[in-house]
Formats: C-alpha cells, sequence, structure tokens
C-alpha cells in the first residue's frame, strides 16, 4: 500500500508538528483570546421563517444593567452604507434587514462587558412580525409564488461565477446546465429506460469549535482574529464592505478545533467587524453549539436521474435534474450546484449526457459547502441507481460497474480527459477487502444481512491561486509562510514536509508561520481537497526556489560546485555575521477552461480527479427495522500519500462524518421551525456506532502534476458511503430506499408498505 | 447565566429555612447535572440554590436491611457509587446493567438518584426501574415526613408531586426473591441517544407461568408509567406468543404515546409491542 520510497520526508507518518501543544491544552485557539476593552456580543434571532419586521423593541434591554450597546441593522448602516455580503451574491445583509428569511436569522446584538448579561439583555429583546408565506421544500421552490429575495444580487467574485445572474423573479439563484452527446438519441436507441428520484437531507457541519470571530477596529484600521478556514477570502471581502484597501484589513488564525467547510466565506465576521465600527471597541462573538444550525448547513437535494441502458449493459445516455435547496442566502451554494452538478451522472463512460442543476432559495438557515461541495449528495444518487438498474436487469453488480467505468484518457460529460483517476483500482481493491468472491449469509430469520458498494468521484474547485514563501534563517533554520489553515487535517505537517523533502532538512524543524494575511501570501481558502495538490505545489516551489538562490549564493562567495557548506555558514560569510535571509517564493494556479455556459463543455475543468468507493455489511432487525453497520470499508485514490497515518485518518474522518450523514443526522423542521436544533437530538455517530470492522485504505497511485504525486484526500470517503450503505440496505431486504437518512423506522415502513400492512403516518 | 446564590446547609434545619420560601426560583439541588444543562439555556434563572450535599447520614449511604430483604439508599448517592456497589450488583443486578447505558461517567460521578427523580423528566433511564422494581420514596419537609411509592411522584412531563420546601432523602427498594428484572433502552438514532421507549419489567415466574409482575414504560410517554392492563394479562398466564402479543396490545391500548423525533407515534407502538415482548422473554427465558 505505501508507495516505497527513499525520500525522507515523503510517505513518511511523521507525527503532526502541533500534537504536543494540542494534547497539552495549549494551542492557541480563538476562543481564548481576549483583548482589553473587549465587549461580548450575543445575538438576538427571529423565531418565524419569513416575515417582514414591523419593530424591535430594544429598550428593555438597552436599559439592563451593564449592557453597553443594544444594536440592530440601523446602527450598521451608519457606518456600512450597503451592508450586504457573501461569496457569489451579496445577498446576506450583515443583520436581519426590513425582513427576516428563515427562522434563527440575527436580527439584533446585544453588546456588554460581561458575556452574562449579554445573554440575559437578549432574552428582553422583543420583535413584531408580519407573517410571509414561506418556502421551505426545493421541488416548491421551483414554481412557488413566494420569493425568498425580491432581488437578486451577483457578487462577481470568484471566476468560476462571474457568469451567475440568478433568474429574476424566481427563487433559482442559478442554473447550470451540461450536454454532451446526443442524449435523445441515446435514450432512442437503448433497450431499458430506468427513472428514479432520490434525496438527501439537511445536515450540518458540527465541528467541535463553534465559530468564533474577535474584530478589532481601529484609526482606519480592521484586526480580525477568527476561525476561519479563507483568511485570504475575508480579508477581500470585509475591504469591499468598508472601502478600505486590502493591506488596512488584518485576518489572524491560529488552529480550528474543525471546520469542514462551515468555516468558509464570511460568517461571523462581516457582524463582529461592523459591531466593533459602532462600538469603537474590540467584539467578541462566540457561537454556542445550539447557534451553529443557523448559521451553515449542508444542501439538501432532490435529485431525479434518467438512464437508457442496453441489453448488454452499456449506459448510452443519463439525464440528470438536481434541485439543491440553498436555504435563505446562497452562500457558496451555486458552486455547491456547479461543482457536483458537472459529475453528476457518475463515473461513468456515458457518450450522451444532460444535467440540470438548479440552487434556489428558500427559507430555511442557508446552506453552503460540506466536506465534498455536494458530491456524496449526487453520489447517493447514482450509485443507488447504479444497483437498482443492476437489480432490474439481473447484472453483477461490479461487472456493470466496470463496463462503464471512465477510464484514463476517455472524456468525462464535461469533455474534460480522465487523468491520474485510479478508479479500477480502487473498484478492485474494494472488492477485495469486501470479499465479494465469498457469499455473504443473508440470513432467513428475523435477521437478514446485506452488503453494497459504491464509487464516486468529484472535481475540484477552479481556478484557485495558492501562494507560498519560504524563509530561510540568519542559522539556516526554516520557517514556511502559508494561508492554508489547519482544522485538524494536519496541513501544517504535510506542508513542512513537502518543503523539507525540496531543502533536504528534518519536516519537524519547520515552523510553520499560520495565516495572518499581514505576512502570509494569499490563499484562495483551506476547502475542497485542494491544499495539498495547490498550496503543496506553491511550497515546493517556494522551497525549490529558495533551494536555487542557496546555491547561487555558493557560487556568488566562490564555493567549488555541489559543495555542501551549511546555509548558516554562508550567511555569515556574506553578511559577516549571523544574519540576512534566503526567501523563496512560490505560486500556484493550473490550467482551466471556463465550461461554456449553455453546455458545461471544457477541456480543462479540474485540476486534478476526487476518487473514492465505499463498502458496506449491514444487520438489519426485521422486526423493528433497527439497522447495524456491521463492516465499513473505504478506499480511495489519493495519488502519493505524503503522510499515510495522516491519510488514513482523513479518509477515516470523513467515513465516520458520513455515516452520520446516513444513518443519524438530520436537521428536522415543521413549518420551518428547526425542531431538534441541539446535541441531544441531532445525533453524531459516536464509538457505539462504529462498524466492528472499519477498513480506510488507498491504492497505489500518482497525481502526475501533484507535489511529489500526491493529491487531496479530506473528501474521497465523503462521496461513496450513503449509496453503499443504502444498497447493501436494499440487498438485505429487497426494498430499494431512496431518502436520506436511512433509520429504523424508515426501514420498518418500507418493509410494512412491501408486506402490504403500511405503518400509519403518526 | 445571571448570578445566584449558592448555599450548602450543614442540617436539616438550615436546609429548610434556606428552601423556606414561595419564589420558584430557590431550589435544592442534589448533583446538578440536570438543573445546569437548564441554567445554561436559560430556562431556569435561579435566585438562591440549596445544595444537599453536606447533609449527610440520612441522605447518603446505600444500606441493605439485616434480613437482606430490602435496601435503603439516600438521596444523594450518586449513579456511580450505585453502580459500583457489590450488594447492589448481587441483590438488584439490573441497577447495574441499567448504568452501562445511562449517560457517560462524568455525569454518573455527580448525579444523584434523589436529584434525578425531582427533575421529573420521562426520558431519564432509572426512574423506570425504580417504578419496576417497587420502590418507595421518603419525602421530608419542615412538618414531617412521607412514605410513598416512586410512582407517585410523578405528576407529567417535568411535573412532580412535590411541593416547595419538599426533600427526597431516601429510597427503600425491597429485594424480592425470584423477581427478574430488565431494563430496555431502546434508542432509533444514534447507538447512544436519549431512549424513544423505556421499558422496565420486572417479572415472577415458576415454570413459565408468571405469579407476579411489574411493567413499566417511559420516554415515550409523559411520565413513567405502569402498563396495570398488560400486567393483568400477564399474571397467572403461562407464557407464550400469543400471551405477549396480546401483553404488547394491551400496553400500546392503554398509554398514549405521541410523535417526536425519536420516532412517530405509530412506529413507537409497533416497538413497544415487540420490545414489551422481547424484556418479558429475557428475563422469563420463555
Amino acid at each position: 500500500m505505501v508507495a516505497v520510497t527513499s525520500s525522507p520526508n515523503i510517505g513518511k507518518s511523521i507525527d503532526r508538528l502541533e500534537a504536543r501543544e494540542k494534547v497539552t491544552g495549549r494551542v492557541e485557539y480563538v476562543h481564548h483570546l481576549r483583548l482589553p476593552g473587549m465587549l461580548y456580543g450575543k445575538i438576538f434571532r427571529s423565531n418565524v421563517p419569513h416575515a417582514r419586521i414591523k419593530s424591535v423593541d430594544i429598550s428593555a434591554a438597552q436599559a439592563l444593567e451593564g449592557v453597553y450597546q443594544v444594536i440592530t441593522i440601523d446602527d450598521i448602516r451608519k457606518v456600512i452604507p450597503h451592508p450586504y455580503y457573501g461569496p457569489a451574491f451579496h445577498d446576506q445583509p450583515i443583520l436581519a434587514d426590513g425582513k427576516v428569511r428563515f427562522a434563527g436569522e440575527p436580527v439584533a446584538v446585544v453588546l456588554a462587558t460581561d458575556k452574562r448579561i449579554a445573554e440575559e439583555a437578549v432574552g428582553l429583546i422583543t420583535a413584531e412580525y408580519e407573517d410571509l408565506p414561506g418556502v421551505f421544500d426545493e421541488v416548491d421552490a421551483m414554481t412557488s409564488e413566494t420569493l425568498v429575495h425580491d432581488e437578486l444580487k451577483p457578487a462577481a467574485t470568484f471566476p468560476d461565477l462571474q457568469h451567475l445572474k440568478g433568474r429574476s423573479g424566481t427563487n433559482v439563484a442559478l442554473d447550470y446546465h451540461l450536454l454532451h452527446g446526443d442524449p435523445d438519441a441515446g435514450f432512442a436507441a437503448s433497450d431499458h429506460i430506468f427513472e428514479h428520484t432520490f434525496r438527501t437531507q439537511q445536515v450540518m457541519h458540527t465541528p467541535m469549535e463553534p465559530f468564533v470571530s474577535v474584530a478589532d477596529v481601529q484609526e482606519g484600521r480592521v484586526t480580525l482574529h477568527t476561525a476561519s478556514q479563507g483568511p485570504s477570502f475575508v480579508r477581500i471581502e470585509i475591504a469591499r464592505l468598508l472601502g478600505l484597501p486590502e493591506n488596512r484589513v488584518r485576518v489572524v488564525v491560529p488552529h480550528l478545533g474543525g471546520g469542514f467547510g462551515g468555516k468558509l466565506y464570511i460568517k461571523l465576521e462581516a457582524l463582529v467587524t461592523a459591531l466593533s465600527m459602532v462600538a469603537q471597541r474590540p467584539v467578541k462573538i462566540s457561537l454556542t453549539m445550539e447557534e451553529q444550525f443557523y448559521m451553515v448547513t449542508r444542501h439538501p437535494c432532490t435529485f431525479k436521474i434518467k438512464s437508457g441502458v442496453t441489453k448488454e449493459g452499456k449506459i448510452l445516455a443519463r439525464h440528470c435534474e438536481i434541485v439543491w435547496n440553498g436555504g435563505a442566502y446562497a452562500d457558496i451554494g451555486p458552486r455547491v450546484t456547479q461543482k457536483a452538478g458537472f459529475t453528476s451522472a457518475g463515473p461513468y463512460d456515458i457518450e450522451n449526457v444532460s444535467i440540470d442543476s438548479y440552487a434556489v432559495y428558500t427559507n430555511r438557515p442557508p446552506c453552503g459547502a460540506l466536506r465534498g461541495f455536494g458530491a456524496p449528495q449526487t453520489a447517493w444518487a447514482y450509485e443507488r441507481h447504479t444497483d437498482m438498474i443492476a437489480d432490474a436487469l439481473g447484472f453483477d453488480k461490479i461487472a456493470f460497474r466496470r463496463q462503464n467505468l471512465l477510464r484514463e484518457g476517455r472524456p468525462q460529460a464535461s469533455g474534460t480527459l480522465m487523468r491520474d483517476a485510479a478508479l479500477d483500482q480502487v473498484l478492485d481493491h474494494l472488492v477485495d477487502r469486501m470479499n465479494w468472491d465469498i457469499p455473504l449469509d443473508k440470513g432467513t430469520g428475523r435477521i437478514r444481512r446485506g452488503r453494497g458498494i459504491a464509487i464516486g468521484f468529484k472535481g475540484i474547485t477552479a481556478p484557485t491561486t495558492s501562494v507560498a514563501i519560504v524563509n530561510m534563517y540568519g542559522d539556516g533554520s526554516c520557517g514556511l509562510y502559508i494561508g492554508t489553515v489547519d482544522m485538524g487535517q494536519g496541513s501544517d505537517t504535510v506542508m513542512a514536509q513537502i518543503a523539507a523533502e525540496v531543502l533536504n532538512i528534518d519536516a519537524a524543524s519547520i515552523r510553520v508561520i499560520h495565516p495572518d494575511t499581514d505576512v502570509t501570501p494569499y490563499d484562495m481558502g483551506t476547502l475542497g481537497s485542494r491544499s495539498t495538490f495547490h498550496m503543496g505545489t506553491a511550497v515546493r516551489l517556494a522551497a525549490e526556489e529558495a533551494k536555487a538562490k542557496i546555491a547561487a549564493l555558493a557560487v556568488e562567495l566562490g564555493m567549488p560546485e555541489g559543495s555542501n557548506v551549511p546555509l548558516a555558514e554562508l550567511l555569515r560569510r556574506k553578511y559577516g555575521m549571523q544574519a540576512g535571509n534566503i526567501i523563496g517564493t512560490g505560486s500556484f494556479i493550473p490550467a482551466y477552461e471556463k465550461p461554456d455556459t449553455k453546455t458545461g463543455q471544457s477541456t480543462k475543468a479540474t485540476p486534478f480527479w476526487g476518487v473514492g468507493a465505499a463498502g458496506a455489511e449491514v444487520e438489519i432487525d426485521t422486526e423493528t427495522g433497527h439497522i447495524t453497520v456491521t463492516k465499513l470499508v473505504n478506499v480511495a485514490d489519493v495519488g502519493t500519500a505524503i503522510n499515510p497515518k495522516m491519510v488514513q485518518q482523513q479518509l477515516s474522518g470523513a467515513g465516520i462524518m458520513q455515516l452520520g450523514f446516513t444513518l443519524t443526522e438530520n436537521m428536522v423542521f415543521r413549518d420551518g421551525q428547526l425542531t431538534n436544533g441541539s446535541l441531544a437530538d441531532y445525533k453524531i455517530p459516536n464509538l457505539l456506532d462504529m462498524p466492528r470492522e472499519f477498513i480506510n485504505e488507498y491504492v497505489e497511485s500518482r497525481q502526475k502534476d501533484g507535489p511529489f504525486g500526491a493529491k487531496g484526500a479530506g473528501e474521497s470517503t465523503t462521496i461513496a458511503l450513503s449509496p453503499a450503505i443504502g444498497n447493501a440496505v436494499a440487498d438485505a431486504i429487497g426494498i430499494h430506499l431512496t431518502d436520506l437518512p436511512i433509520t429504523p423506522e424508515s426501514i420498518f415502513r418500507a418493509l410494512q408498505e412491501a408486506n402490504g400492512t403500511p405503518l400509519a403516518g403518526d | 447565566m445571571a448570578s445566584f446564590e449558592l448555599v450548602e446547609p450543614t442540617n436539616l434545619q438550615d436546609a429548610f429555612a434556606l428552601l423556606d420560601d414561595e419564589d420558584p426560583a430557590v431550589r435544592p439541588f442534589g448533583g446538578g447535572t440536570a438543573l445546569m444543562l437548564m441554567m445554561k439555556a436559560q430556562l431556569f434563572k435561579p435566585v438562591r440554590l440549596v445544595s444537599l450535599r453536606l447533609l449527610g447520614q440520612q441522605f447518603d449511604g446505600i444500606a441493605l436491611s439485616a434480613d437482606k430483604s430490602s435496601f435503603r439508599i439516600g438521596a444523594m448517592t450518586t449513579f456511580s457509587q450505585l453502580e459500583h456497589s457489590a450488594e447492589i450488583a448481587t441483590y438488584l443486578p439490573v441497577i447495574t446493567k441499567t448504568m452501562r447505558t445511562l449517560a457517560n461517567v462524568r455525569v454518573r460521578n455527580v448525579a444523584t438518584i434523589g436529584g434525578n427523580l425531582a427533575h421529573g423528566d420521562p426520558h431519564l433511564d432509572l426512574p423506570p426501574v425504580w417504578l419496576a422494581l417497587g420502590a418507595k420514596a421518603l419525602i421530608i419537609n419542615k412538618t414531617g415526613e412521607r412514605l410513598i411509592p416512586v410512582e407517585e411522584i410523578f405528576a407529567g412531563y417535568y411535573e412532580t408531586t412535590l411541593e416547595q420546601g419538599d426533600l427526597i432523602a431516601e429510597l427503600h427498594v425491597p429485594v424480592r426473591p425470584g423477581w427478574r428484572s430488565h431494563y430496555a433502552k431502546v434508542t432509533t438514532r444514534a447507538e447512544h441517544d436519549w431512549p424513544a421507549l423505556g421499558i422496565a419489567v420486572s417479572v415472577l415466574s415458576e415454570g413459565g407461568r408468571v405469579k407476579g409482575a411489574s411493567l413499566v414504560l417511559s420516554a415515550a410517554v409523559d411520565r413513567p408509567t405502569r402498563l396495570v392492563a398488560a400486567e393483568n394479562i400477564l399474571r397467572g398466564a403461562t407464557l407464550d406468543d400469543a400471551v405477549l402479543r396480546a401483553a404488547g396490545e394491551a400496553a400500546v391500548e392503554e398509554v398514549h404515546i405521541e410523535t417526536d423525533n425519536r420516532g412517530s407515534a405509530a412506529y413507537k407502538k409497533h416497538l413497544l409491542r415487540v420490545h414489551l415482548g422481547r424484556a418479558i422473554q429475557t428475563v422469563t427465558g420463555a
């Protein structure tokens, strides 16, 4: 499994650089930060999902002893005339502006020096609303006369989203289309046509460290200390909101306690900045675990998929229609719609494909990126669909997949050729680890067993840029300046390993300087499996430049070619004392071709392909529907594993997370109100939910243009896990479930339905 | 959380004096595990909390009577003290087993059995077990004391019959030779979760014939509830599938179950039928 290498750094499971600091509780988090004179903000939230605000009464809160100030949008408008933000649309007000669009939306903030007083004062605020009809379901939102936004405001910040216009007079924020070949002809030539509809539920990121940001505005400068995955974007967006040059905004990010895509773009940063401007004091907001449900979540979606298949098992045509429930504000939903849209026909070589993918607004909490940018939701549909076709036509599920799998050099539906995507190897390895050749004892009594597999892929956000600086100090020690945020995935360690490999030094000796936009260069964000590939390449380039400069310095000092005089000695000779620096920079942006707006065709739609496959064995108690996942196998293509242990941790962590999104996690809404907004009632899996057998492995492969052959690994095992479990359930009970999550009740209901004795609705 | 007064009286007289207030924001507390969550959520804003921690004697200890016919358990006994008591493990093993799926080590180390009852939360695991075991609670106040079946503490969803100034001092739990007990914590989401149903059964049977049964349902109902109709079907019956089915049906008929995030009413009724039967089979071997 582990690539054999003579390298001292690549392919080595060195310990995390911050491990000691973390286990001794000394590592720095924003939650620990207190600035002199700092005020704490607590948010007053709407309790209705869609309404005009008639009035907000802050008088009692303002009168409470110890309250510094109570702030509404009227106060913010005085310091920020256009207080709307967002990465795709400038659609989100810093505080509710005349209207609330989801239950839980921030309406006012109490500032106090004591957070308990702020909390108490929030309880004294009242608001009067004029209720508006709400729209909550994504399919309803496509045609609803209820509009969440009267006006659509594209942001045009990112090149891949510059064509965004939205459809005015509708709830559609973005529609993405792909056309490849001639689907009508493909369906006409098919022997069998299958059409199924699948649904996924709303879930949330649940980082252990809830959102937290501190802003300190003074003298026309803003300093933000924030738990953010994208400090460079925060700086750009705050600078835009305030009309400041970028060098007047400083964004500092220490370690994060998890992010998973939630802490991207702007979250609390605009709010704390505005509050600090109004109050002229530093302001901190720390959300509670419960408040996280109202910040950002993952898109529910409804996916209608139709395939034409020959009697020999060749898929000739496929049509995908996906509606993404984006909630009240677009956040990065349009990118989810587009990125997950273009791979939604699955990792299969289908000549005729059409895809329509729609991001719609609804009156739910906003949805954004979550570990996979929509790929897990689409794989739930296309890989359940694969098994349903195979079942209907009596095909072997592995052979049917192998027959249709995309192979090296073949065009994917976007027209981009498949390169370095180890789909076959991943599938082969999975089949082996599942012992697929040995029949499973499926049981005949109350307990039934089944197994299933699934395979998926994803494109990577493009085009995006990473910049790195390698700074060799006077004594020859090395600082690495990068904007990549280590949120638990281990990027500090991996980036140090890449730099160390080039510079031929010990990775653990490198000091990784955490994101501080006054110091570290630009990075698009720690997201979408991009850091190892993009920032890793920038780090490699920066280290190579530093290495070349060291060699040049040696020549300048008259050293013989290939001499190995240490850098400290070279610098001492040059400057006459321990002084000076060698600075290498690296900047990387992969090649990209903007997809055609009508057909989605592009020769370079993604810098690389993320590939993951999963297999599951389940046991079902047919008397109750109770399901136990007894075995789970995740196999990924990560290219070269720079740090095998951390890759495994990524694979298993993503797998466990997706296990929750498959079986237990579900934000339940009634009339637009979240009814289970706490961890007591929104159940993430714990150790007792782990499968007895849990295998996480990667295949030997190489991403040729990645740093030392590596590519991203953070999302690979989220993609195919849900359909693998869904397929195993179908194998066990002979019933195909189409909606997530799979719960004991949903299984039992399906069994009763099939028995002709359906369970009553309530 | 606004500031409040925390007092730790060392004798009952002082405790009653400190609790002698009409204000519902003056409350006694045991381990505080439930109260702290309510305070964090701003559901409860105390003015004064009266800790029973230092009252000693009557409120502490697990004592088996000399004739080994009953336990006296002080109300301030923590769950982990119960969990690790050798005598409890011998004479009331259902308690020891229940602890394995109840909360977590940190909570069990501080939560007390008196506070657990006074909280009145129908989802708690231990109250239905006390009911099935036929436990009684000694309630004291400044004018006297009364010994009541644990069942009578509960008046509804988070509601009890305890008055301001009442303290649960101790539990009296009979040791009933030949009776076997079981608690089934039925979860429907993650494995470790609040129960969708808590089913506690205590049965005396001989050769498949049931001589005595107490069956209790919690979590799916507004308070721990004896399944009297189901008990009546079992009592005197020889256990077979038909009897178990009839008991399950009777149980479903005699309680009111509502839909919540752990399951629809229809599904939870079905689970009651299945798991009540399984729990009875577990203790009777039928």
